[in-house]
């Protein structure tokens, strides 16, 4: 038997890992309390000296277009999450239940599809969206995103699917049920913790995603956080402080989500992985 | 009440048979188990019965109905999973109450109904409660209760018991004996524990890989199986096997010394065959001769229990034995046996039929 007795050394490295991970955040978020001559100041100032709000003030009175990127941002990423839950919750439910005939090379297939870039799609997207008028508008960056997300969550949910028993689903066409309200009345409700792993990383990803957002969202007002905040530098001046604050802000909301549901999310990325 | 009927009932995935020419005709609240090794196609033909599985072959009939194509839910039957198949997420009451719901039968009777058989079963104190917090025992209460709640024509149970420990399993066994006989459904019982197919069965169906290898009583099949696989599956400890050549008006056994006489069983032109005998019928310490008395030596005891078991050495024979536990033999005795002719049994090595006895 081994024995397992705390180890010093274990602590210092995952303490040590974690303010490597935690670093970049921490500087952000004190960065985000710093003034203008803080940011700028040499040596640089590890702590902010002195404390003010005063950026967080400015975004809301001065930069209204960071925070409406940041809004635009939202409802991206909640279209694209619904939709990528709807459709691929019934794409996986499909493919791990239905014993479809060549449910094992679709699967390879739409794997496969996810790994490219989404660079290489960006010619033939932006092309076809302009003649549809789909730029610059939500429904359009909503369906490129989902696009790019749903093969993951196809594959998160369905390998989801397969860790409830089988014959639960038996049990319930025995009790009259077709299967959508199996789906709907049995696979559903116990199924949310993937449901909500796999919504949260889509969300995630396409709060993050950066290519296409940039050159579907073209007008200002219509930019999503990333690309507003990569943007957002003037001609002359770098101005750190109110990109970190808008940053801040912008993370804010995935932080939230992910310390609530934090449980889900690790069950549902593991689920399926041997048992 | 329902006669349920199989004709020539087969499955194939693909390439592969599963399941072949199943003849089975179930009388009206006859209780049927089918027994058989894990792999064997039980589960199979159970889930074509239920509908779970489309039939690939052959004809399934409920009361003289065809039910090959019959959505399960439309066919009267009510099957009992292994694991419960519980839906986690609602109470007893809802479990239960879920196929009549689903058929639109009105609310209070559908309370009523519940309410009489959770009487039954002992698991009024539950109704409100999740399954998760019953016991396995519970559990499969209530998916049993579920299946009586809509009143099938057939039960189907598909190892019911099998995840309980020894003792439950033993108990619910008997209530499930008991409900049968006060409900008098059909039922169709698949295990692969023979313990319970021998205590429930009014007719057991063995199966070996994919096919019927016998119908009969609990009797029949102990005393007259009808092939060597059934001869060897049924009984525990096993049946001992020897091979026999044909030596003059009688018989020896295959490198070994031992020779018996005549053998009462039509052996017609076979120069070979198998013979068969119970550990349990293996008479020991008989120190009468006769013909069918050999010398024999305890190469190993072991005590269960009530009973012992011998391996013993027959001239150069080894045979299991099963005596009585109390001042059994022990190892390096020397003792007779007896090994009497009414009790033996005589297979065809080619065909692994069993031979019939002369008249
Ligand atoms: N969906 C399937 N595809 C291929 N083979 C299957 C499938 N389901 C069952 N089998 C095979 O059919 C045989 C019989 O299975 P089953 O009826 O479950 O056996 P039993 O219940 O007697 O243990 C097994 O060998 C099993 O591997
Ligand atoms: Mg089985």
């Amino acid at each position: 038997m081994l024995k397992r007795r705390p180890r010093p050394i274990l602590y210092v490295l995952v303490a040590l890992s974690a303010l490597i991970s935690f670093f970049p955040i921490i500087w952000l978020i004190l960065t985000s309390v710093k003034t203008q001559a803080g940011v700028y100041a040499w040596p640089p100032q590890y702590w902010p000296d002195p404390f003010t709000a005063k950026n967080y003030v400015a975004i809301f009175t001065k930069s209204p277009e960071l925070l409406r990127s940041i809004l635009n941002s939202f409802i991206v990423g909640t279209g694209v999450t619904v939709v990528v839950l709807v459709l691929g919750g019934m794409a996986g439910y499909a493919l791990s239940r239905l014993r479809l005939r060549f449910a094992g090379p679709t699967m390879i297939l739409i794997l496969a599809v996810s790994m490219f870039p989404p660079v290489s799609l960006l010619p033939a997207i932006f092309q076809n969206f302009l003649q549809l008028g789909l730029l610059n508008t939500y429904a359009g960056l909503i369906i490129a995103h989902s696009g790019l997300f749903l093969p993951i969550a196809v594959w998160m949910l369905s390998s989801y699917f397969g860790t409830l028993p089988i014959e639960l689903e038996e049990a319930a066409r025995m009790d009259g049920m077709g299967y959508l309200r199996i789906f709907l009345t049995v696979i559903l409700p116990l199924s949310w913790p993937g449901f909500v792993a796999t919504g949260l990383i889509v969300f995630i990803f396409s709060w993050n995603e950066f290519p296409l957002s940039l050159v579907l969202m073209t007008q200002s007002a219509m930019r999503t956080a990333p690309v507003a905040i990569s943007l957002y530098p003037g001609e002359y001046s770098f101005p750190w402080e109110t990109i970190s604050t808008a940053t801040v802000l912008a993370i804010i909301p995935i932080l939230a989500v992910t310390a609530i549901f934090q449980k889900q999310i690790v069950g549902g990325l593991t689920a399926g992985i041997g048992k | 009440m329902a006669q349920v009927r199989l004709q020539n009932l087969g499955k194939t995935y693909g390439a592969l048979s599963v399941v072949r020419g199943v003849d089975l005709s179930i009388d009206d609240g006859e209780f049927v188990v089918l027994l058989g090794p894990s792999g064997c196609g039980k589960s199979t033909t159970l889930r074509m019965i239920a509908g779970l599985e489309t039939i690939n072959e052959g004809e399934l009939t409920i009361n003289g109905t065809r039910m090959n194509d019959v959505d399960p839910k439309d066919r009267g039957v009510a099957m009992v999973f292994q694991n419960y198949a519980l839906y986690p997420h609602k109470t007893v009451f809802d479990n239960m109450a879920m196929a009549l719901k689903l058929s639109h039968v009105a609310r209070p009777e559908i309370q009523r109904r519940v309410a009489e058989v959770a009487e039954m079963l002992g698991l009024t104190p539950y109704l409100e409660r999740k399954p998760a917090a019953l016991s396995g025992g519970q559990r499969q209460r209530v998916a049993i209760g579920r299946a009586i709640v809509r009143t099938p024509e057939v039960f189907l149970f598909d190892e019911p018991l099998s995840n309980l420990d020894a003792k439950l399993r033993v108990k619910m066994r008997m209530e499930l004996q008991q409900l049968h006989r006060r409900l008098g459904v059909t039922s169709i019982y698949v295990t692969h524990d023979q313990v319970e197919a021998m205590t429930m069965a009014d007719r057991i169906v063995i199966m070996d890989a994919g096919e019927v290898a016998q119908v009969g009583t609990p009797r029949d099949v102990y005393d007259r199986p009808a092939n060597f696989f059934v001869a060897g599956f049924i009984g525990s400890p096993a049946m001992n096997f020897l091979t026999l050549r044909r030596a003059g008006e009688g018989w020896q056994a295959e490198g070994a010394a031992l020779c018996l006489p005549a053998l009462p069983f039509d052996t017609g032109k076979l120069d070979r065959l198998t013979l068969g005998i119970r550990p349990e019928h293996i008479e020991v310490g008989d120190q009468t001769t006769g013909p069918w008395c050999f010398d024999a030596k305890v190469e190993l005891a072991e005590l269960l229990g009530a009973d012992a078991l011998l391996n013993l050495g027959v001239d150069g024979v080894e045979m299991l034995a099963r005596v009585n536990g109390t001042a059994h033999p022990e190892r390096g005795d020397s003792l007779r046996v007896k090994l009497p002719p009414d009790l033996l049994h005589a297979f065809d090595p080619a065909t692994g039929g069993a031979l019939p006895r002369k008249a």
